[in-house]
């Protein structure tokens, strides 16, 4: 049981990884139907920038974990959404009436932002300062961080912000509005780039958040490391119903899940295999992903 | 296809120019792939400073034939694809041989492309059985192989440490499954002695706390990890996070200090299995200094290696008398009783080294210090 209960929470973690970043594949989806594949790559740069600004920190002598914690994350997620915000405007925003050339459009941006990495960083892995002790409640058998726990508790926290604004606010009114009908919201009065603009914003900051954790949480990071989260997270998209919010949340968690128990209880040299069988299965069964696609249909 | 013809042409070109272009009198040059990108860099950079360093010290005493000799570097990313790339730039570029290597997933297909155009490979950390089984003429090595050092770990699990439940995880690569391999298969022979777990983690991923959950309710007495250091450092830290029983051992590709680094606290108690280090080589002293003089920092575990396998290169070609690449393999393969800074070095009918050693290094204090058997 206990075996179980720790798979559980191994899968709750690294779901938790996966589904900050299906919140950016989600929303640039259910906005602009682009599979924004740079979406990984921005929780690359995220935890580099993260670095960065903990390297700089600790060079002014701030000592405080909380403190570093603090200014690291709010730095890199206010930089990485503002290059994510670059990016729509520099490779997508000319390119939104040609579906096919956006998507190329996206894959050079994904190119791109990895190879920088690797030029400007290290064609290595770094590795993050480690912050906090690996201590935690005391849960029997079972091990967990606090570390964890606050990775799980603020990234529910950030999902449930991320739902309330798209549903209770006048911006989130905007993006649903634009999801149904670019050309109508536009003569309604939306200033259909602003809003755009902000979800790229929103989407990129929410991976960066990723990013920095990742770092504090594992010690490692790699300018590739968002290739193989990104296509996780891309799945977990799908399989909650892209362009659904609480979709890639659970999305996420599943991947994670699956994964964990695939490791634990068949084996980890098929894991991928597992994972990927069990999630077609679910989306033949399903092909508008668990909680189905939320925006509606165009025509 | 309208391109593929002068294309074909520019290679048989390029082909033809470049052993020519070797011949002449410019500067004579050897080849190093080493991975420069991806989770291996830090060792293959150091690597190529030990090579650098040798060829150094070579052209300042006059060179070979009274020419200087050269380094040209290829990136293979410890790939299999990019390293047959890397390799057969090299051998448009004109090496007369060819001297590193660091993953075998990338030497071993690199060894391909070497045999081919006649050159000499001498591989200097490649520990693959493989990569000398191929029956090619012109591959060396002047490291061990895993099935010598997977009977080593093997006995000193069961020896040294009194295990009996052992754990064996490797990454899927040409070396870590080998040396997985070579090691679950000499702990069969030993009575008692159970390896109750043997899989694969991915390579590029760092989350192993699955693998690890189920590791633990099998409570072993030893985890022997064979893949690489990226992987193995984050993997030694939750094995301790995850308060997993017994001793973490690691292969010799785990000997690097970045491993240190990266498993933080956690690496205290860590052994790893590993061909001697040049700390502790007393040969190796004077090359340690002129390393750190040099590139400012301690020479990483395989570049005193390599810079053996330049010098058997440097006075092969010496003994040649030619740029020959023909010429130079045999007298590569007439290596006897080279006085090297790891050793002693002779190369076996395979192009195997003769009597190589490995050691047991602990994880003390943040360095790697000789771990010295209870019994």
């Amino acid at each position: 049981m206990d075996v179980a209960l720790q798979q559980l929470v191994n899968g709750l973690t690294i779901g938790a990884f996966y589904a900050l970043i299906a919140l950016g594949y989600t929303m640039v989806y259910g906005i602009i139907r682009l599979i924004n594949f740079a979406q990984g790559d921005l929780y690359s740069v995220g935890a580099f920038i993260g670095l960065s600004m903990l390297s700089l920190l600790a060079a002014l002598h701030v000592r405080n974990a909380l403190v570093l914690t603090f200014l690291g994350l709010v730095v890199s997620m206010a930089a990485t959404g503002l290059l994510g915000v670059l990016i729509y405007r520099v490779a997508y925003r000319p390119l939104l009436r040609s579906p096919l050339s956006i998507l190329i459009s996206a894959i050079g941006a994904s190119l791109t932002l990895e190879y920088s990495l690797f030029l400007i960083y290290s064609p290595s892995f770094l590795v993050y300062p480690s912050l906090f002790s690996t201590g935690g409640p005391a849960l029997g058998g079972i091990v967990v961080s606090w570390m964890q726990v606050t990775i799980f508790l603020v990234s529910l926290g950030l999902m449930l912000a991320l739902y309330a604004l798209v549903h209770r606010t006048k911006l989130g009114l905007a993006m649903r509005a634009l999801a149904i009908n670019q050309d109508a919201a536009r003569l309604m009065g939306i200033d259909v780039n602003r809003v755009i603009a902000a979800t790229f914003f929103i989407g990129s900051a929410l991976a960066a958040f990723g990013g920095v954790m990742t770092g504090l949480y594992y010690g490692q990071i790699s300018f590739l490391m968002g290739f193989l989260a990104g296509l996780k997270a891309f799945t977990a998209a799908v399989l909650g119903g892209i362009g659904n919010i609480p979709g890639a949340m659970l999305g996420g968690f599943i991947v994670g899940i699956v994964e964990s128990v695939a490791i634990g209880y068949i084996s980890g040299r098929w894991k991928d295999v597992v994972t990927f069988a069990i999630l077609i299965i679910i989306l033949v069964v399903r092909p508008r992903g668990l909680l189905g696609e939320r925006v509606v249909e165009r025509m | 296809m309208r391109t593929l013809a002068p294309g074909m042409l520019l290679v048989t070109l390029l082909a033809l120019l470049a052993p020519a272009g070797g011949a002449q009198g410019g500067p004579i040059k050897l080849g190093v792939p080493v991975p420069l990108s991806g989770g291996s860099a830090e060792a293959g950079q150091d690597i190529l400073n030990g090579a650098r360093l040798a060829v150094d010290q070579a052209n300042a005493k006059g060179g070979i034939l009274g020419r200087k000799i050269e380094i040209m570097s290829a990136d293979d990313a410890c790939d299999a694809q990019q390293g047959v790339t890397a390799a057969q730039k090299l051998v448009d570029a004109g090496v007369v041989a060819v001297v590193g290597g660091y993953c075998s997933s990338a030497a071993l297909p690199e060894s391909g492309v070497f045999h081919t155009a006649g050159v000499a490979f001498i591989a200097d950390a490649s520990t693959n059985p493989q990569l000398t089984e191929q029956g090619f003429d012109n591959v060396f090595r002047d490291i061990g192989r895993d099935d010598q050092q997977g009977p080593f770990a093997a006995n000193v699990m069961v020896n040294d440490l009194h295990a009996h439940r052992i754990a064996i995880v490797h990454d899927n690569t040409v070396y870590a499954k080998g040396l997985a391999e070579a090691t679950r298969t000499a702990l069969a022979d030993k009575p008692g002695v159970h390896v109750v777990f043997f899989d694969a983690i991915t390579p590029g991923e760092k989350d192993f706390t699955a693998t690890l959950t189920r590791i633990k309710s099998l409570k072993p007495d030893v985890l022997y990890f064979t893949g690489y250091y990226a992987e193995g450092g984050l993997m030694a830290r939750q094995f301790k996070a995850l308060h997993v029983p017994g001793v973490f051992m690691a292969g010799d590709a785990n000997n690097d200090p970045t491993f240190i680094k990266e498993a933080g606290a956690a690496a205290n108690g860590v052994l790893v299995t590993s061909a001697p280090l040049a700390q502790f080589l007393p040969s190796a002293k004077a090359y340690i200094a002129a390393y750190r003089a040099k590139y400012g920092h301690a020479p990483g575990p395989y570049s005193a290696y390599e810079y053996d396998a330049v010098n058997i290169a440097v006075a092969a070609i010496k003994r040649a008398h030619t740029t020959d690449r023909a010429a130079i393999i045999k007298a590569v393969a007439q290596t006897r009783d080279f006085k090297g800074i790891t050793g002693i070095i002779s190369f076996n009918d395979k192009g195997d080294r003769a009597g190589v050693n490995y050691m047991v290094l602990e994880i003390r204090g943040g360095k790697f210090t000789a771990h010295h058997a209870a019994a």
